[in-house]
């Protein structure tokens, strides 16, 4: 553009200060963009709010029920696992080493970094509240919680296996006889 | 010469500006931005490294963070604003400010409020709603001086010499205007005590109210003034020609218009009715265009002047600034679409949005601004071109390595968050997890954050030895102006007529941001009449109530949301979505907007009172790698009881059915709540005595009540 040409398009009349102002047409495509949001806005918010699209309370329903039905098959596929299954494991040192880690990441606060009880009941003795001590009666626990003691529910928050080796390490403190132990809380439970 | 007027030779009149009050707002720019990017350092170190909060309750994050934006907005960002307007408005209009009286007042007591939110802030004393934390006498304060500041301004234009408004003058008229509009409606609120009250919306209603206010501060005091001092500093700067004065009309007004509707954009996927949410969004993407308009108009008037940006650092900090408006805003109708927020919100994703605009747009802008403005203040030179090029890059670096670190952690974050695996269980469940995975991206933050406050230091230091150094002599400003007279000539047709008529121009901006406001609120301050029957809430008990208190005044709302989104990832988190209902009697509401910690809204009853006293005395007792601060202090101080009669009665003023002998009482049912507690945490532990009718325990019942208060008929639930 040479100096001629911009003096043409500069508005006569308009000096603010000594600044000058040119009258160069909209952008095209910058219309153009304006345009194509004001269409998309009117599109959209007449048929989420006056067409019939889904409210966000029936998109999340059906986002909810295909989550919850793959959490079902999950759950009906997994193998059930036997007492003996559970005990097997306690051989397993990866499994226990497993265990013990989360579980000093999210059992220690409550229940002790031996097991030995704080806030939360003992679990290197003999007497259990919650089940009769075995594994799985532990992991129920685990899972489900014990809301009014204040225990929480880890299912979904601690993955399944993780759990299952926090479960197998907790049996296998039984006997330890850790300092400062609490005091003997539920029902004494024999182990065969 | 208070005037500022002398008559020369009866043929012309000179009028000489007043920069004094310019130069005591570009000192007050530079001191308080020091103080600004230094509080967001040290709240970026405690991110990394919590313990950098020097286990004071004054320097922790949740007290910090308010102090550090509050700072930036409206003591930086306000007093260049200030500087800037007041020397280009009497230039533009060629004529002194109308009152040398008002502009002291102005200055003095915007410091003052600044001091006052300096003191005031780190003692805890905070409405906790984003970016008006300030309580309510220096609430009052902020609306006294904004009038102030309006007359002076609108004086000046009542004396101008000048026929029209040049298009800077026009953002100038609607950030003033619309800041007033916000500011009020958004501070009503009913005082408790000398620096505590309640804001008379709750929950959803003051949600609303709130965002429509903070999407807004954004809009007219980070955006309008600086869009306004572009198009005075840029085409000065660059000796240039503005590109396109029917491209300045057409994106100033639908700027205007289209903004103020945009507030819901923050509140996406909550339980926000939905019609005002698809408002929020559709608003926010019609924002685009007219926002590059003055990104285009900015850019190409620099046309022709593009060779100064090798030999002229100032042109350099301004290109730069305009191209990070253009980024943020194109990247803010980006955040607003609702499947992008559902990934976004909550993360540092929105951090790093922020300070693309903060710091690239608001920050550069006003380095080029300082740095146009000394020399020509003090009749000198800047003293080194060199270290005006240091600053340059180095801020340019910090702001590269802030923006894309806390893009990397805002999306990794927002993705761990996301994940569902096959078997329909969340992928990280657990919280700190998904923390310790973007820790190292704090300290690259800190590290962006550092380099931008060393290149300000140089400028400080530039400015300084610049300002030592320029000659002694008083000189001043002045233009020669025709006397006035009666003037008939024609004042043009259309819009150019209306840029004479500033009376005209004012009424017709402020009803175009009128229209959003209005239409978006008013059908929100009557939305509890229309809560399902069959669902119950109960009123917070005394005791809750005073542990909602300290809940705000330690700002956990900083990094803790009380909202759980209709989104299947949050529901699987932390349970069913939250509703209505449930914050029906929050003043304030607490939703959050960040999720630095895992939201709270249903954590009552999750956990047992022990494991939340430890936890607050040392998070890192219960979860080894978390990064909140410990809150010891909380088990020292005593809850006051006394004033929770006159916190019920003003709550029942407002509207919370407590009945007379709640309110009577308050305290004393607050002690015996309290009592219930300390009886349970003491049969665990003896040695903890010293806790009993402390902060902490007030805390913890209030904590144990989130996601408890509300029960629907059929299904009847004990409230604990």
């Amino acid at each position: 553009m040479s100096e001629k040409e911009k003096d043409e398009l500069l508005i006569k009349g308009h000096d603010y200060d000594g600044i000058q102002e040119l009258n160069n047409p909209l952008p095209g495509w910058w219309l153009m963009t304006f345009y194509i949001t004001i269409v998309f806005a009117v599109v959209y918010y007449s048929y989420y709010t006056f067409f019939g699209g889904p409210t966000s309370d029936e998109e999340l329903a059906q986002k909810m029920s295909v989550i919850q039905s793959e959490q079902q098959i999950a759950e009906e596929s997994a193998p059930v696992k036997s007492a003996d299954d559970y005990v097997a494991l306690l051989d397993n040192p990866e499994v226990l080493e497993k265990g013990k880690a989360e579980y000093m990441l999210k059992c220690m606060a409550c229940h002790g970094d031996k097991g030995q009880g704080l806030i939360g009941p003992n679990f290197a003795d003999e007497y259990w509240i919650h089940g009769d001590g075995s594994v799985s009666a532990i992991l129920e626990v685990a899972n489900d919680g014990v809301l009014d003691k204040g225990m929480p529910p880890w299912k979904g928050v601690i993955p399944e296996e993780t759990l299952e080796a926090v479960a197998v390490y907790i049996y296998s403190l039984q006997g330890t006889n850790p300092e400062g132990a609490r005091p003997p809380q539920g029902e004494k439970v024999e182990r065969n | 010469m208070s005037s500022g007027i002398q008559v020369n030779k009866g043929i012309m009149d000179r009028i000489i500006y007043d920069d004094d009050v310019v130069k005591m707002f570009l000192y007050a720019t530079i001191f308080w931005g020091a103080a600004a990017f230094i509080v967001g350092l040290l709240a970026a170190l405690q991110l990394a490294f919590w313990p950098a909060n020097l286990e004071l309750e004054w320097l922790t994050f949740g007290r910090i963070r308010p102090l550090h934006t509050n700072a930036a907005i409206f003591a930086f960002g306000g007093n260049i604003i200030f500087a800037g307007i007041y020397h280009s408005t009497q230039r533009l209009l060629k004529t002194r400010n109308f009152s040398d009286m008002l502009s002291k007042i102005h200055f003095w007591g915007w410091q003052l409020i600044i001091v006052g939110a300096l003191i005031t802030l780190p003692l805890g004393y905070t409405m906790s709603k984003e970016y008006a934390e300030l309580e309510w006498p220096l609430d009052i304060a902020i609306a006294v001086i904004w009038v102030v500041f309006a007359v002076n301004f609108f004086g000046t234009i009542a004396i101008r010499r000048v026929k029209h408004l040049y298009v800077a003058i026009w953002f100038y008229i609607a950030t003033i205007i619309t800041v007033a509009l916000l500011h009020i409606v958004n501070s009503i609120e009913i005082p408790v005590a000398l620096f505590k009250s309640y804001p008379v919306y709750s929950g959803v209603q003051d949600a609303l109210v709130q965002w429509w206010y903070g999407h807004n501060a954004v809009a007219f005091f980070l955006t309008t003034p600086f869009l306004g001092l572009m198009y005075y500093y840029v085409p000065k700067a660059a000796n240039r020609p503005i590109y396109s004065y029917k491209l300045s009309i057409i994106h100033f007004w639908s700027l205007v218009f289209i903004y103020i509707w945009a507030g819901p954009h923050h509140l996406l996927n909550t339980a926000l009715p939905d019609w005002a949410q698809n408002v929020g969004m559709v608003f926010s993407i019609m924002l685009w265009a007219p926002s590059w308009g003055g990104m285009i108009n900015g850019l190409l008037t620099l046309r022709g002047a593009w060779h100064k940006l090798r030999t002229d650092p100032i042109i350099k900090f301004l290109a730069v600034a305009v191209t990070f408006y253009g980024m943020s805003t194109f990247e803010g109708p980006l955040l607003s679409i609702k499947s992008v927020s559902s990934l976004a919100h909550y993360t540092d994703w929105i951090i790093g949005h922020v300070h693309g605009g903060t710091l690239g747009w608001n920050g550069f802008l006003t380095f080029g601004i300082i740095y146009y403005m000394v020399p020509k203040l003090w009749n000198t030179k800047m003293y080194s071109l060199r270290l005006m090029n240091w600053h340059f890059w180095i801020g340019f670096m910090g702001i590269l390595l802030y923006y894309i670190s806390m893009w990397a952690s805002g999306i990794t974050q927002g993705l761990m968050w996301q994940a569902i695996g096959e078997n329909g269980q969340l992928v990280y469940p657990d919280f700190v997890e998904t923390v310790m995975r973007i820790a190292p991206l704090y300290w690259v933050r800190f590290v962006g954050g550092a380099l931008f406050l060393i290149g300000f230091l140089f400028l400080i230091y530039n400015v300084w030895v610049t300002i030592k150094h320029a000659p002694k002599k008083e000189t001043v400003s002045y233009v020669e102006v025709p006397p006035l007279k009666s003037d008939v000539t024609a004042i043009g047709t259309g819009h150019r007529k209306l840029e004479a008529l500033s009376l005209i121009f004012t009424v017709i901006l402020f009803i175009s941001v009128l229209v959003g406001s209005v239409i978006e609120i008013l059908p929100t301050l009557s939305i509890y009449k229309y809560l399902p029957t069959d669902e119950k809430t109960e009123p917070y008990t005394p005791l809750e109530l005073a542990g909602r208190d300290v809940y705000i005044k330690e700002g956990c709302y900083v990094c803790h949301s009380q909202m759980i989104r209709k989104l299947p990832f949050d529901v699987l988190r932390y349970g069913e979505a939250s509703t209505i209902g449930e914050s029906m009697y929050d003043r304030p509401f607490q939703w959050g907007s960040k999720r630095t910690g895992p939201d709270l809204a249903r954590v009552g009853g999750k956990y047992p009172d022990m494991w939340h006293l430890r936890h607050m005395i040392n998070p890192r007792e219960i979860t080894p790698n978390s990064i909140m601060p410990s809150y010891p202090w909380l088990a020292a101080k005593k809850t006051d009881y006394n004033i929770l009669r006159k916190k019920l009665s003003v709550m029942r003023m407002l509207g919370v059915p407590y009945d007379d002998n709640e309110v009577a009482n308050a305290d004393i049912i607050a002690e015996k709540e309290a009592a219930v507690i300390y009886e349970e945490l003491i049969s665990q532990d003896k040695s903890l005595e010293s806790v009993k009718d402390t902060e902490l325990i007030a805390l913890i019942a209030y904590l144990q009540s989130l996601g408890q208060k509300t029960s629907s008929e059929e299904v009847s639930q004990s409230n604990n």
